[in-house]
């Protein structure tokens, strides 16, 4: 079977994000009343799996091995089956 | 070992870039260098006929994911076994810049357990935010563990250039302070980042270029084989390379890039 | 009656009506099918249709426009100009190649016919070198459009079989401070197009690992919506490898990325002036930058390269296909037939004219004898790039194209190189400025803290530092100097390993003299890459000329660009400096008018040993000063009359004779050792040399004005202070090779002005001895690096 994943991989609260901090003053000073940016990575892939649970083990495994750095990333995703 | 019968091996993958110089380097040391295709190897099954493994700088696979991660995993899908083999037999093996995040994204460094399955520290992206090619002063801390620093003395300072984006040294959050002080503990830390005077940066731009953790510029394994920075030694190696050669007499032949890799020669020739 | 036929093929294919369509119809159809054509061009393409009794189809329309495109053809350089002292035929003949073809020098290998100039070098190796503009598409999407400028220099270097060694980049934007309300509709904000430009420079760059190494920015007004990009690239390349040679048999090879709907009409979009609606309509034409397959297909070129496996070679840049097979076809005396369906394709349903003009990035086309295909093809796979064969070339001089097994093009060789010459009319109003009056400042430090915190001049050292400089490590001379970071006049490379010779490399930009006289903003221009060159020990020049300008079918833009052609030859000549590469950029206008006459010399010079090169800083307190070359009263479009508010009226000449004897004086001082430092006066003039010797260097200097060699009328400090004539130099000398010195300056005006102090001041006397300028190197250089930081 065939599911339609979306990872999110961003950073860890702690840890500073210099792209956002960045980002959030090019906004501020194209005028956009801009509080706070954050910066987080998503891919969107397609995958084989036998089942839902199977689905969900192999993402798990693909964000710990490469998505994600768990020094700083924290990683959620949703998966949905293709028909 | 005798000197010309030293073998490195430079490897490279799309994206890499540094490895031209890097190999100029070892050969003006009199040893063989190769810069090697990681398919290459793969199809060959020779990683182990080298004796020294090095990765070079520059953008691997477009830094995409993150900085050095998809080569690294690449590695140890593809290489695990000798690679493991390769470090256990004590070789040296050495990553500058793009290589030191792949180190690091491979869980060879800082390798507290040897290798770890899942990386134990990051280089995360400067701060101050952006790409950076600049000079930099380095502060050598190492107390003899790390064997690509054998010529150089304690607290001597170093001046090497860095060219990156992705450079700032972190450790997770919750362990910052036990790794350091295992790091520590281990005579891992080898570079700090300094002013020109010695003084540690204390995590202040400009004399630390990235805002790493404890102005680390390089660390080395728990054995001191393997070592990775992100300043490049080999962009530093001859005296018309340094930033004010002009402002000189006489100009140097070389620069202080060269202490790194005559250590590591030195190593070779010496163990094996 | 539709003027489009659809065919019955199993694919989108037009027949296009033609012969019989009437003069409206023919602009109508140049029109919608974006072939950017005038009725003339429209015309000769009827008529040739009519001949054959057939209707033309879209990609052998498409085809036509784009190879006839000002971009690829260069109608306005090659055609004739009608002026009031009667036509020039070729402006490019007249004028640009003249100069090179009356010096004829043995160095010069290839000039003007290729992707790129080549020079002799060393040890056997030649270097190659290009500079391309990318200003409209840098207008439309900044970052894309800079990066792909970026990487289609490198495939020029790399389309002579050369191995690109470094890059330059200068840059014109709008005030950065620019009001936010006063932007034109469609215009981006300067800051915006900044910020996406410079990321996009050093991310094709650096991700390929290619040193950028000179260049420079510019500010100017008229640049707010248009943005002036300049990229440049320089290769090695052993001679004995240069092949293009091509014989009909041979497989042609499409080498790279895939082919997409990215970059159509690129050409005929930089052949056009840019409207409100641009950016919608334009979109598609930018294309999408990938460096790390660019890198890869260096690798796998060079291979081919060494092992001698190729029979030609050709860049993939503007029109594509279309114009790589065509100019390859006509310069090897063959034809061309090609399976369009072969071309790998990022999507489906990509319409054959689409896929033939498509300006997708990170591509080239080999020519390859078909003994040597398998072994090609190798190379390729090993290092993951693509290389599929699309067809071969033939002895009929004839191009045949088709798709799926229809035939979808066939069109002459000759035809197509054959476009309808046009002509253009110029006519030159001599704009009627004025100098200036007010009354001599009695204090000059506030002035030189603001020229030097003034945007042409102030450090660029935030900018620089994010382009790697210093990959491959073979920088000798960075563009920024020493621990304070000064502004290097050019930079040196040492690029082969067994030889100590160094390539020079340094460019010169006026656009505000551009503003009074065309004529001497290029003379200045060159005078100033030269001069640039030359400071740090640089010799044997070879120049390249870039110009952007506006609308040249306006009679005052041809005016200015002629009167700059006319400088170009003369100066050229007069230095011995041939030129060997260059590019034009014109419709250079947006809805805020037409762009300043922008001239971008770059200068390639040699040094025998690199260990000789001078850098900018002073080395040593008590060593001296000395300036050479004459100071004039020419302040018009100085950036003291600018900081002022004036434009002024009288702009820098270069006085030729004197001029070249300078620059001679001052090689050959170098190569004796007599000097310590040498920095060029340009924008800012004596005053921002001086100022930049002494912070860099980290050492005071106290100047006397009186002594500074200049004509009779000239006696207020604040003009010898910032005249900015040509061909001068600041130079330090040791006390003890004073005599040296000054021997081999026999013939030039020169004079000792100050000295080197330990004090780290800059102190300024006047005429009367009465201080003008007293500051410290801290405050000198906090004015000058304040402005972007660093």
């Amino acid at each position: 079977m065939e599911y339609r994943v979306r990872v999110e991989i961003s950073l860890k609260s702690g840890h500073s994000d210099p792209e956002g901090e960045t980002t959030k003053k090019a906004l501020f000073e194209l005028k956009y009343p801009v509080k706070a940016v954050n910066v987080s990575k998503v891919y969107n892939i397609r995958l084989e799996a036998t089942s839902l649970k199977d689905a969900k083990g192999k993402v798990e495994e693909i964000c710990r091995r490469l998505l994600a750095n768990p020094v700083k990333d924290n990683y959620e995703f949703e998966i949905e089956e293709v028909k | 070992m005798k000197k010309e019968d030293v073998r490195i091996c430079v490897m490279r993958v799309g994206g890499t870039n540094c490895d031209a110089e890097t190999k100029r380097a070892f050969e003006d040391l009199c040893v063989k260098a190769e810069v090697v295709h990681l398919n290459q190897i793969v199809n060959r099954k020779n990683l182990l006929s080298y004796d020294a493994l090095v990765f070079p700088g520059g953008f691997s696979f477009g830094d995409y994911v993150r900085a050095g991660a998809i080569w690294a995993k690449g590695i140890a899908a593809k290489l695990g076994r000798d690679l493991k083999k390769f470090v256990e037999q004590e070789k040296p093996v050495l990553g500058i810049c793009n290589g030191f995040q792949v180190l690091v994204e491979a869980g060879l460094l800082p390798g507290f357990d040897r290798v770890s399955e899942y990386p134990q520290a990051a280089l995360a992206t400067n701060e101050p935010t952006g790409y950076r090619c600049k000079w930099v002063h380095l502060k050598h801390e190492n107390s003899g563990r790390c064997i690509f620093t054998q010529k150089i003395p304690k607290r001597q300072v170093l001046r090497i250039p860095i060219a990156h984006a992705e450079g700032r040294f972190i450790f997770p959050r919750e362990q910052e302070k036990e790794y350091l002080q295992r790091l520590l503990d281990n005579d891992q830390l080898v570079f700090r980042y300094c002013s020109q005077e010695g003084e540690y940066a204390g995590g202040a731009y400009p004399a630390n270029p990235n805002g790493a953790f404890y102005d680390i510029a390089g660390i080395c394994s728990v054995d001191g084989t393997i070592f990775g920075l992100m300043p490049h030694p080999e962009r530093a190696y001859y005296g018309w390379q340094l930033p004010d050669w002009t402002r000189r007499e006489q100009v140097p032949k070389y620069g202080d890039g060269k202490l790194i890799f005559e250590s590591m020669t030195e190593y070779l020739t010496k163990k094996f | 009656m539709s003027l489009y036929i659809k065919t019955d093929v199993p694919f989108e294919l037009n027949e296009i009506r033609l012969p019989k369509a009437n003069n409206k119809q023919l602009l109508q159809i140049s029109k919608e099918l974006e072939l950017g054509l005038n009725l003339e061009e429209m015309k000769a393409i009827q008529k040739h249709f009519a001949m054959k009794g057939r209707n033309p189809t879209d990609v052998e329309l498409q085809t036509i426009g784009q190879t006839w495109s000002e971009h690829c053809h260069h109608k306005t350089f090659k055609g004739d100009v009608v002026t009031e002292n009667g036509t020039i035929k070729s402006l490019f003949q007249t004028y640009i190649a003249k100069a090179t073809m009356e010096l004829n020098p043995d160095w010069c290998l290839s000039v003007f016919e290729d992707n790129a100039g080549i020079i002799n070098f060393d040890k056997g190796v030649a270097l190659a070198a290009k500079v391309e503009t990318h200003n409209h598409p840098s207008a439309i999407e900044p970052f894309g459009g800079a990066a792909t400028g970026v990487g289609g220099v490198i495939r020029d270097i790399l389309g002579v079989w050369a191995e690109p060694i470094a890059c330059t980049d200068v840059l014109g934007f709008g005030p950065l401070n620019f009001e936010h309300d006063k932007l034109p509709v469609g215009v981006k904000h300067p800051k915006y197009i900044f910020s996406g430009v410079i990321s996009g420079i050093g991310c094709y760059g650096n991700n390929m690992g290619i040193p950028t190494v000179n260049g420079a920015i510019y500010f100017d007004e008229t640049y707010v919506g248009n943005v002036v990009v300049y990229c440049g690239c320089i290769g090695t390349l052993p001679k004995d490898k240069f092949v293009k040679d091509a014989k009909p048999g041979d497989i042609i090879l499409l080498v790279g990325g895939k082919t997409g709907r990215d970059g159509i009409h690129g050409v005929t979009f930089a052949s056009a002036e840019l409207t409100e609606k641009s950016e919608e309509i334009s979109r598609p034409a930018v294309q999408i930058a990938n460096p790390i397959e660019e890198e890869k297909l260096k690798r796998a070129i060079i291979e081919v390269r060494d092992c001698q496996l190729g029979s030609s070679i050709t860049d993939l840049g503007g029109g594509g296909l279309s114009s790589a097979i065509g100019e390859t076809a006509e310069k090897s005396g063959c034809g061309a037939y090609v399976e369009l369906e072969k071309v790998p394709l990022k999507r489906m349903g990509i319409a054959p004219w689409e896929i033939y003009i498509s300006e997708s990035q990170e591509r080239m086309l080999l020519l390859v004898p078909k003994k040597n295909l398998r072994e090609v093809l190798e190379k390729f796979e090993s290092e993951d790039v693509k290389a599929t064969p699309i067809g071969k070339f033939i002895k009929d001089k004839m191009l045949k194209i088709s798709y799926q097994g229809y035939k979808v093009a066939e069109i002459e060789i000759e035809f197509l190189f054959k476009p309808p010459k046009p002509q253009r009319t110029a006519r030159w109003k001599a704009p009627s400025y004025e100098e200036p009056r007010f009354p001599e400042p009695q204090e000059l430090t506030k002035d030189v803290l603001k020229i030097l915190s003034s945007p042409n001049v102030a450090s660029k050292e935030s900018v620089i530092r994010t382009y790697d400089h210093e990959v491959k490590g073979n920088t000798a001379l960075k563009p920024l100097q020493g621990r304070y970071a000064g502004p290097s006049d050019a930079a040196v490379l040492k690029p082969l390993e067994d030889s100590w010779k160094g390539v020079v490399l340094s460019c010169g930009m006026n656009p505000n003299y551009g503003k009074i006289d065309p004529y001497w903003m290029a003379a200045s221009s060159i005078d100033e890459a030269i001069r640039n060159n030359t400071a740090v020990g640089g010799r044997r020049i070879a120049l390249l000329d870039n110009f952007t300008w506006g609308n040249p079918e306006k009679t005052d833009r041809m005016s200015t660009l002629v009167r700059a052609c006319q400088a170009c030859y003369k100066f050229a000549k007069g230095f011995e400096t041939p030129f060997i590469s260059g590019k034009d950029s014109l419709y250079n206008e947006s809805p805020s008018g037409p762009i300043t006459p922008t001239l971008l010399i770059t200068a390639v010079g040699l040094i025998p040993d690199v260990r000789k090169t001078v850098s900018m800083d002073v080395k040593q307190a008590g060593n001296l000063i000395y300036i050479v070359g004459q100071t004039y009263p020419e302040l018009g479009g100085s950036e003291y009359y600018k900081s002022r508010g004036f434009l002024g009226k009288t702009i820098p000449e270069v006085r030729i004779s004197q001029a070249r004897k300078i620059m001679k004086s001052i090689v050959r001082a170098v190569d004796l050792g007599c000097i310590k430092t040498c920095h060029d006066l340009s924008e800012g003039g004596l005053a921002v040399a001086v100022s930049e010797m002494a912070f860099t260097g980290d050492y005071g200097i106290e100047l006397h004005l009186k002594n500074v060699p200049r004509s009779r009328s000239m006696q207020r400090n604040d003009f010898i202070l910032f005249s900015e004539s040509n061909s001068r130099f600041l130079v330090e000398v040791q006390e003890k090779r004073r005599r040296d010195f000054q021997a081999l300056m026999d013939g030039v005006a020169f004079s000792v002005v100050g000295r080197v102090q330990r004090k780290r001041r800059l102190q300024v006397y006047g005429s009367d001895e009465s201080t003008v300028v007293d500051a410290s190197l801290v405050e000198l250089r906090k004015a000058w690096k304040g402005t972007f930081g660093g």
